[in-house]
C-alpha cells in the first residue's frame, strides 16, 4: 500500500516535473503554417505569436516535428520577427539546436530548441517564423504510370501542427501545383481553393495532438534527383580555380512503364511529367565551361554571361521519364581573384558556394573536394553548414611531387538552401610556388647533362682498329688547326691596331702610342706559332693541310715583316717632320705591297677553313 | 577587408614571356650544341658547356611553364 501510494506520488511529480519542463508556461497565441508543395521539395513556412503565460521569463522555445518528417528532413532555419500593424519584417536568425527530450517514448516527436533574441518577460509576446525543407515526401501514386498519364503524389501531414505549447487559433495552407486534386482528408473546417487547400482555423488545440492529413494530387514539376555528386575544386595560384563536377541524375517521379514513344512525345507531347531541360547557375566570369559523359562531348547546352552570374543550360541526350537516369560531367573555371583571398592573419582562404549550382534539384549526397595547391599548409574549413564527414586525402596533379592536400566534405540530402559560402582556409608561402618552374629547369638542364655526356665519352667497340685511330688523328688535327686558325687571328687583330695607330699618326702625328703598339706585337706571338707547327707536323700525315700551314705561315711573316718596314718609315718620316706629300709618296709602294700580302693571307686562311 | 590573390605574373602577360623565353632558350640551345659539334674534344671548355647548358635550360624551363600556363593548363 505504501510502496504503491509512494511510487504513484513518485510518478505524478515525474509528470508534473516532465510537463513543466515541456510546457515552460509558453503559449502559442497564433499559428500560420503554409506549405508549398509546388516542387519535389516540400517547403514549410510557420509562424508563431507566442506569448509568455507564466512567471519565469522564457528564453527558448521548442519547435516539434513528427519523426517521419525528421527523418526526411533537409533544411530548418528560424527567425525573429517584428511585427508593426499590418507590416512583418524578419530580423536576426535564430539557432535552432536539435536536442533530446526523454519523455515517453509513444509520443514521437523530435524537438528543435530555438534560442529567443531576448528573453520574454510575463505576458509578453514575440513572432517566430520558422522554416523548413522535406525532401522525398511527396511520393508518386500510382508508382508506375504510362507515357500518356500524368503523375500524381501524396503528401502525408498533419492538419494540427505538432507542437508541445497549447495553440489557441492555428490555420494551415496548402499551395499545389495545380488545380487538379484526387482526394485530401477532411478535417472541418477545410476549404478547397483554386490552387489550395486551407484546413482551419482550429481552436485551442491541445499540445502534441495530431491529425493526419493525405492529399493526392498533380504534380509534374521535374523530380530531378542528383543520387550522387562529386565535385572536385582545384586552386591554382598561377590564376585559376578549375570546378568539376560528376552528377549522376536521376527523375524519381512515377516510373515509366508500356514503353517509350518517341513519336508520341514529340508530336503529341506525351510525358508531361518527364523533363528534359536543365540549368546552373555559375559564379560570374565562369569560363572554359565543359559539358560532357563517358561518350564524349554534349552539345545541347548554351552559356549565357550576366553579369552577377553565368547560365548554362544544358539538356542530357535523351529526356529524363520516371525512373531513368543519366550521368554526365559539367566543368568550368573561374578566376582566381574571384574566390581565393588572403586572410588578416596572413594566411589564404577559398571562399565557395556549397552544394549543387543546379536549379531545383535535389542532392542526395554529395561529396566536395577542395584541392589545394602544393606547399599548403594546415587546411581547416569554415562552413555554415553542419557537414556529414569531413577528412584530408592526397591528390597527384599537374608538376607535383608530393601531391596535394585535399579536403573532403560530404553531406547528404542537399537542397538550394545550402548554397551557401563556405571557406577554406590554409597556410601558403608564395615561394612554394617556385617549385614547378624549378622542377621544368632541372628536367632540361638533366637533358642537357645527358647530350654532354654522351658526347664527351668514348666507348668504341676496339681500341686500336684502324677507323678508330684515324679518328682520333683527325680530332688532333682539327684541334691544331682551330688553334693555329685562333692565333692567326690575333695576331692579324694585332696587324690592325698597328694600322689603326699609323692611321692615328697620320692625322694627329703623334708618335708615342705607334711605339707602343709595335712592342705589343713583337711579343711572343711568333714562338707560337712555331710551337703549333711542329706539333702539326709530328702528328699529321695528311700533306695538303700541312703544306697550306706552312705557306700561310711564309706568307704571314712576310706581311708582318712588311708592315713593320712601313711603320718605322712612318715613324722616321714624322720625326723628321716632312711635309705630307712627301710622306705619302715615299709610303706609296709599301702600302701596295702590304695589302698585296694582306689579301693573300685571308685567301690562304680561308681555304684551310674545307 | 580580404586582399584577392592573383598570380605574381599578369596573367596578359603570359603568351609574350611565352614566346619570349622559348625564343631565347632555343637560341642557346642551339648554340650549345653548334659549340658541341665543331669543337674537337680535346679543346672543350667545360665550364662553358655548363654556362650555356644551364643558361638555356633556365629558359626553356621558364618557357616551358609559361606555355602551359597560356594554353589553360593551370599548373
Amino acid at each position: 500500500m505504501a510502496a504503491s501510494s509512494l511510487c504513484l506520488i513518485g510518478c505524478l511529480a515525474l509528470w508534473i516535473l516532465t510537463g513543466a519542463a515541456l510546457a515552460e508556461d509558453l503559449v502559442v497565441a497564433k499559428l500560420d503554417r503554409r506549405v508549398d508543395l509546388t516542387s519535389q521539395v516540400a517547403r514549410t513556412l510557420v509562424s508563431f505569436k507566442i506569448e509568455n503565460s507564466g512567471s519565469d521569463p522564457a528564453t527558448k522555445f521548442l519547435f516539434a516535428l513528427s519523426k517521419d518528417q525528421f527523418d526526411h528532413l533537409a533544411y530548418i532555419s528560424a527567425a525573429s520577427v517584428s511585427v508593426k500593424g499590418k507590416s512583418r519584417t524578419q530580423s536576426a536568425p535564430l539557432t535552432v539546436k536539435e536536442v533530446e527530450k526523454k519523455e515517453d517514448p509513444s509520443s514521437d516527436a523530435v524537438y528543435f530548441e530555438i534560442s529567443l533574441e531576448k528573453s520574454l518577460e510575463q505576458g509578453q509576446a514575440a513572432t517566430i517564423d520558422v522554416q523548413y525543407a522535406l525532401t522525398h515526401t511527396l511520393t508518386p501514386f500510382p508508382r508506375e504510370i504510362r507515357q500518356s498519364e500524368t503523375q500524381l503524389v501524396l503528401y502525408h501531414d498533419s492538419a494540427y501542427v505538432l507542437s508541445p505549447y497549447l495553440v489557441k487559433f492555428q490555420t494551415t495552407f496548402f499551395k499545389l501545383p495545380g488545380s487538379r486534386v484526387e482526394s485530401y482528408t477532411k478535417v472541418e473546417p477545410t476549404k478547397l481553393g483554386d490552387k489550395e487547400i486551407k484546413y482551419g482555423p482550429y481552436e485551442n488545440v491541445s499540445p502534441l495532438s495530431q491529425a493526419p492529413v493525405t492529399l493526392q494530387f498533380e504534380n509534374n514539376r521535374p523530380f530531378a534527383v542528383v543520387e550522387t555528386l562529386e565535385q572536385e575544386i582545384e586552386i591554382s595560384h598561377w590564376g585559376n580555380v578549375y570546378a568539376t563536377e560528376n552528377y549522376h541524375l536521376k527523375h524519381t517521379g512515377a516510373r515509366l512503364k508500356g514503353g517509350f514513344s518517341r513519336l508520341d512525345y514529340q508530336a503529341k507531347g506525351n510525358g508531361v511529367s518527364a523533363f528534359r531541360y536543365l540549368a546552373a547557375i555559375l559564379p560570374p566570369r565562369a569560363h572554359s565551361i565543359y559539358y560532357r559523359d563517358e561518350i564524349g562531348n554534349i552539345s545541347t547546352s548554351h552559356v549565357r554571361n550576366e553579369p552577377k552570374r553565368t547560365i548554362v543550360e544544358f539538356e542530357p541526350r535523351y529526356p529524363l521519364f520516371g525512373g531513368w537516369q543519366v550521368k554526365f560531367t559539367l566543368g568550368y573555371s573561374v578566376p582566381l581573384q574571384d574566390f581565393v583571398f588572403l586572410a588578416p592573419d596572413g594566411s589564404r582562404y577559398l571562399n565557395f558556394t556549397f552544394g549543387s549550382p543546379l536549379v531545383d534539384v535535389v542532392v542526395e549526397k554529395i561529396t566536395t573536394k577542395v584541392v589545394l595547391p602544393e606547399g599548403s599548409r594546415d587546411p581547416s574549413v569554415e562552413a555554415p553548414l553542419a557537414l556529414d564527414e569531413q577528412h584530408q586525402e592526397v591528390k597527384h596533379s599537374y608538376l607535383d611531387t608530393v601531391g596535394r592536400k585535399v579536403v573532403v566534405l560530404t553531406k547528404k540530402n542537399v537542397v538550394a538552401e545550402h548554397n551557401v559560402p563556405f571557406q577554406v582556409k590554409y597556410k601558403f608561402n608564395p615561394l612554394a610556388m617556385l617549385a614547378e618552374p624549378l622542377m621544368l629547369i632541372f628536367g632540361f638542364f638533366c637533358f642537357f647533362l645527358a647530350c654532354m655526356a654522351y658526347l664527351h665519352f668514348d666507348f668504341p667497340i676496339s681500341k686500336s682498329s684502324a677507323a678508330y685511330q684515324a679518328r682520333l688523328q683527325q680530332e688532333e688535327v682539327l684541334d691544331l688547326l682551330q688553334r693555329f686558325q685562333k692565333l692567326m687571328k690575333r695576331r692579324l687583330f694585332e696587324a690592325e691596331k698597328l694600322e689603326a695607330a699609323l692611321r692615328d699618326l697620320a692625322r694627329t702625328g703623334d708618335v708615342a702610342p705607334c711605339k707602343a703598339s709595335k712592342k705589343l706585337v713583337d711579343a711572343t706571338l711568333s714562338k707560337e706559332v712555331k710551337a703549333i707547327h711542329e706539333a702539326l707536323q709530328a702528328t699529321s700525315r695528311s700533306s695538303s693541310v700541312n703544306s697550306k700551314v706552312e705557306a700561310l705561315i711564309t706568307k704571314e711573316k712576310e706581311k708582318h715583316e712588311r708592315l713593320l718596314q712601313k711603320l718605322n718609315l712612318t715613324v722616321d718620316l714624322y720625326e723628321r717632320k716632312m711635309s705630307s706629300k712627301e710622306i705619302d709618296s715615299r709610303l706609296a709602294p709599301h702600302e701596295q705591297k702590304y695589302t698585296h700580302l694582306k689579301s693573300e693571307v685571308a685567301e690562304l686562311m680561308d681555304s684551310l677553313d674545307d | 577587408m580580404a586582399v584577392a590573390i592573383s598570380s605574381p605574373v599578369p596573367e596578359g602577360l603570359y603568351p609574350l614571356l611565352t614566346i619570349l623565353f622559348l625564343t631565347v632558350g632555343l637560341v642557346l640551345t642551339a648554340s650549345f650544341f653548334i659549340y658541341e659539334i665543331t669543337t674537337s674534344s680535346l679543346s672543350r671548355s667545360f665550364p662553358r658547356e655548363i654556362l650555356t647548358g644551364g643558361a638555356s635550360s633556365i629558359f626553356l624551363g621558364l618557357g616551358a611553364l609559361f606555355l602551359l600556363l597560356s594554353t589553360g593548363v593551370y599548373v
